[in-house]
């Protein structure tokens, strides 16, 4: 008994482990949001008190003329305004991310209050996790549609990160397309927290480009190429001394070229690696897990709840579609038995099976009051008989015999 | 969790109470001010740049402490949340099974959302599988035509329109049991697989018509309170649907027909639970979905939510055998199972497990448990060990048996 009260305990901190990306992703939005605002206030900083200096001294020792003056305060005063309004619509953006912070923070918060496992109310919650969980993996699998209607459905946009998940998808498909624009774009955008990343997009981004300049083979373009490459690709000449060199080589060679190195850089598998390598360097940014949070949940509970029953190649007699008092285990409905074919089965010490235990000749152990009951709702049982409802054979109940599994 | 959610609630008083815009806004009054003058006296145009110089520079230090605040606010529900999710690291992705088979995980969540009767997103959700399918198809068809074959043939086996159009009728005929209280469609569809039903030892029709029955004793919907019901339409419905369920459910027809005799008095009669059961109808949806699905070879509550909930209740332990195991570098020594035991609550227990008391090892197919004829089991290798071949005595008890005496069962 209390085994089984331990079993139903519910512990709603460790329970969180998946839920991380749900508070840590708007928070590192907000952070950037923020960054920003400090950014351009340094930004005008930076230009309106030398400015103002300047046309002091400027005004002081007479070389502006006052129509002069009064352009330069015209210019600070524009691009206050300017700062102004920038920092409005930021303001509108942080809050929109606080009050969706807060919900979720709410929607973890009820967790708190359900005191177990078998409560209506986990149920309930539990339901709402695997909605997020499902929208997670369509979003990165590019299913936004899909992602957009579901959220909607349940009514959960504010759990779910939609924006995020689909502007990243659409800079993977301008990469697929062979576009770089888009993905230089948001380089430049998050150039500063891009700094820390071990992973060098932007380089990759701009190589590619160049790859691109080179194939075309006309002349003109061979040298745009290499402008290209002083201004972009030589910036840490040091560290990615290979690189560089490749570049170099790569204006003698040809696309047909059967040199290991410089075919892979023609390639248009490239294209892949970079719409990879892209969805890596984000999500890295963004804390977000590189894996679908579904996989994690899945891969754990295909395994726990896996038995070598589920796979084995007699039909289990104490889970089957044949029997009406067990519900089909969930490992052994088509859905998910394939998927679970290569996980770890559960592991268990102790056995498990119904107390009043008995055996039937052919084999198959049933619980006895079980398969009383099921004989008796089968139609076709003469009374002092019993039906084996896995396979559908007719024993006389004097057959059955007492079995001890310890 | 609480830390956190004092945390963001601080912050978001921060915020709120930020001066930043307001500060901006005051150094542009000032420039602006400055400019008025100017523009009306130019020969002030020194001085009052000169005076300018301290009141911008310090409102532009306003702005900046103001910031600086916000960003300690920032720090500190940062802090929160590391200490929230302090040794709890996602699980690390070293082999994700998973991701090499997407495509059957695309089918368990198209699965998933039919049988949660959400059609219309699940349309979406197939057609956008198959879009993407057709893209990578033309994209990749020159290199590995023949392993895009073998996929796309994969996602499209199952689920197919067949299963689509069954979750579809059982959504239907749900709709119209328990919305409508019309036991018709139900009935209908029981009738039409009465035989696999039977074989199941399933008394769904039955307990259809018994609903149906007190459904119609009772009348439309309690409108005048006790009116009695309609009886007769009742009385009507057994004669003519009773017959057949006669020989099996004998005594509860006859149940039924004994409670007529209370008839303006069920209420206060032996049979009057049968009658009055507030559960009824959502026991009979229940059990209409559990044989609908059964039928169809698939769980009565939807895999991918077991699963997945399963999973989050199994992390914690898992997550923790994973530092262990990476701190003492080992690995696990049988490959195939878990090395912990996860205690799961009793209703994600769907098989019976044997676990042979000598070995404690869990039976598969190439250890099978094996009775021995005193009625005791154990597991075939355990067997193999303890008898090498000759006649044993049982570990649980005096009796002397051969080897060649013990029974395969299956559990």
């Amino acid at each position: 008994m209390a085994a089984e009260l331990t079993s139903i305990k519910l512990n709603p901190e460790s329970h969180l482990i998946l839920d991380q990306p749900l508070l840590r992703l708007p928070h590192e939005l907000a952070r950037r949001n923020f960054k920003t605002v400090q950014r351009s206030v340094e930004r005008e900083k930076e230009y309106v008190l030398p400015a103002l200096k300047e046309a002091a001294n400027a005004s002081l020792s007479n070389t502006h003329t006052p129509d002069q003056t009064l352009a330069a305060l015209d210019a600070m005063i524009s691009r206050m305004q300017g700062l102004k309004r920038k920092m409005q619509s930021l303001q509108e953006e942080e809050k929109k991310i606080q009050t969706q912070s807060r919900k979720r923070i709410q929607h973890l918060e009820t967790l708190h209050k359900i005191p177990s496992l078998a409560d209506v109310k986990y149920d309930q919650w539990s339901r709402v996790r695997l909605d997020r969980l499902l929208v997670d993996h369509m979003l990165r699998s590019g299913y936004s549609d899909s992602a957009k209607q579901l959220a909607k459905d349940r009514e959960i946009e504010d759990l779910v990160d939609l924006g995020v998940f689909t502007q990243c998808q659409r800079v993977v498909e301008s990469l697929r397309r062979g576009e770089t624009k888009e993905a230089l774009q948001w380089c430049g955008e998050n150039k500063a927290a891009l700094k820390k990343s071990q992973h060098n997009l932007e380089f990759e981004l701009r190589l590619q480009q160049y790859i691109e300049m080179v194939r075309t083979k006309d002349l003109s373009k061979k040298v745009e190429a290499i402008s290209h490459a002083r201004k972009y690709l030589s910036l840490n000449p040091e560290s990615q001394k290979d690189e560089v060199n490749q570049v170099a080589g790569l204006l003698v060679f040809t696309q047909d070229s059967r040199a290991e190195k410089y075919k892979s850089l023609f390639s248009p598998d490239r294209w892949k690696y970079l719409s990879d390598l892209f969805v890596q360097t984000h999500h890295e940014l963004l804390s977000l897990p590189s894996q679908p949070l579904l996989h994690i949940a899945l891969s754990a509970g295909l395994s726990a709840l896996k038995t070598p029953l589920c796979h084995s190649a007699y039909t289990s007699s104490s889970s089957n579609s044949q029997s009406t008092s067990t519900s089909v285990c969930p490992i052994c409905s088509t859905e998910l038995n394939e998927l679970a074919r290569r996980m770890p089965y559960a592991h268990h010490s102790k056995s498990y099976v119904e107390s009043d235990a008995i055996v039937l000749p052919n084999g198959r152990v049933y619980g006895k009051s079980r398969l009383l009951e099921i004989s008796k709702n089968v139609g076709s049982v003469e009374t002092g008989k019993v039906k084996d409802p896995t396979t559908g054979e007719v024993f006389d109940e004097k057959e059955m015999k007492k079995v001890y599994i310890m | 969790m609480d830390l956190v959610q004092k945390e963001h609630d601080r912050l978001q008083k921060r915020l709120k109470a930020s001066q930043g815009i307001k500060n901006v806004q005051s150094t542009i009054d000032l420039l602006q001010h400055a400019r008025d003058a100017i523009a009306q006296d130019p020969n002030q145009a020194a001085v009052t740049l000169a005076k300018l110089q301290n009141p911008v520079k310090s409102s532009f230090d306003l702005i900046n402490d103001s910031l600086k605040e916000t960003h300690s606010r920032f720090n500190k529900y940062t802090k929160s949340l590391d200490k929230l999710f302090k040794d709890r690291p996602l699980p690390s992705t070293e082999h994700d099974v998973l991701s090499e088979q997407e495509h059957l995980i695309d089918r368990a969540i198209a699965m998933h959302l039919l049988r949660e009767g959400q059609f219309s997103v699940a349309a979406t959700f197939l057609s956008e599988i198959l879009d993407k399918k057709a893209m990578v198809q033309t994209s990749e068809s020159t290199s590995r035509s023949t392993d895009q074959a073998a996929i796309v043939f994969d996602i499209d086996e199952v689920p197919s329109d067949e299963i689509r159009k069954q979750f579809g009728q059982m959504y239907y005929i749900l709709h119209q049991l328990k919305e409508e209280k019309n036991l018709l469609p139900a009935i209908e569809w029981s009738r039409e697989n009465r035989e696999a039903l039977e074989a199941r030892g399933s008394n769904l029709e039955f307990e259809l018509c018994r609903l149906q029955f007190v459904w119609l004793y009772h009348g439309e919907e309690h409108e005048h309170g006790n009116t009695p019901g309609d009886v007769k339409a009742a009385m009507q419905y057994a004669r003519t649907e009773f017959q057949g369920f006669a020989p099996r459910y004998l005594r509860e027809v006859q149940q039924l027909m004994g409670a007529m005799a209370f008839c303006p008095n069920l209420r206060d009669s032996p049979y009057a639970s049968i009658f009055n059961n507030p559960s009824a109808w959502d026991d009979v949806a229940h059990f209409f979905t559990r044989e609908f699905c059964s039928l169809l070879g698939l769980s009565a509550d939807s895999p991918l939510y077991i699963a997945a909930t399963a999973g989050a209740i199994a992390l914690p332990t898992l997550l923790k055998l994973q530092t262990i195991m990476k701190a003492k570098r080992t690995e696990w020594t049988s490959e195939n199972e878990l090395p912990v035991e996860i205690s799961l609550p009793p209703s994600y227990l769907f098989h019976s497990i044997f676990v042979c008391p000598v070995s404690k090892e869990q039976a598969t197919d190439e250890n099978p448990p094996m009775m021995m004829p005193c009625g005791h089991v154990i597991a075939e290798e355990s067997l193999r060990r303890l008898s090498k071949g000759n006649r044993f005595k049982c570990p649980y008890c005096p009796n002397e048996s051969h080897p060649k005496d013990a029974r395969k069962v299956f559990l």
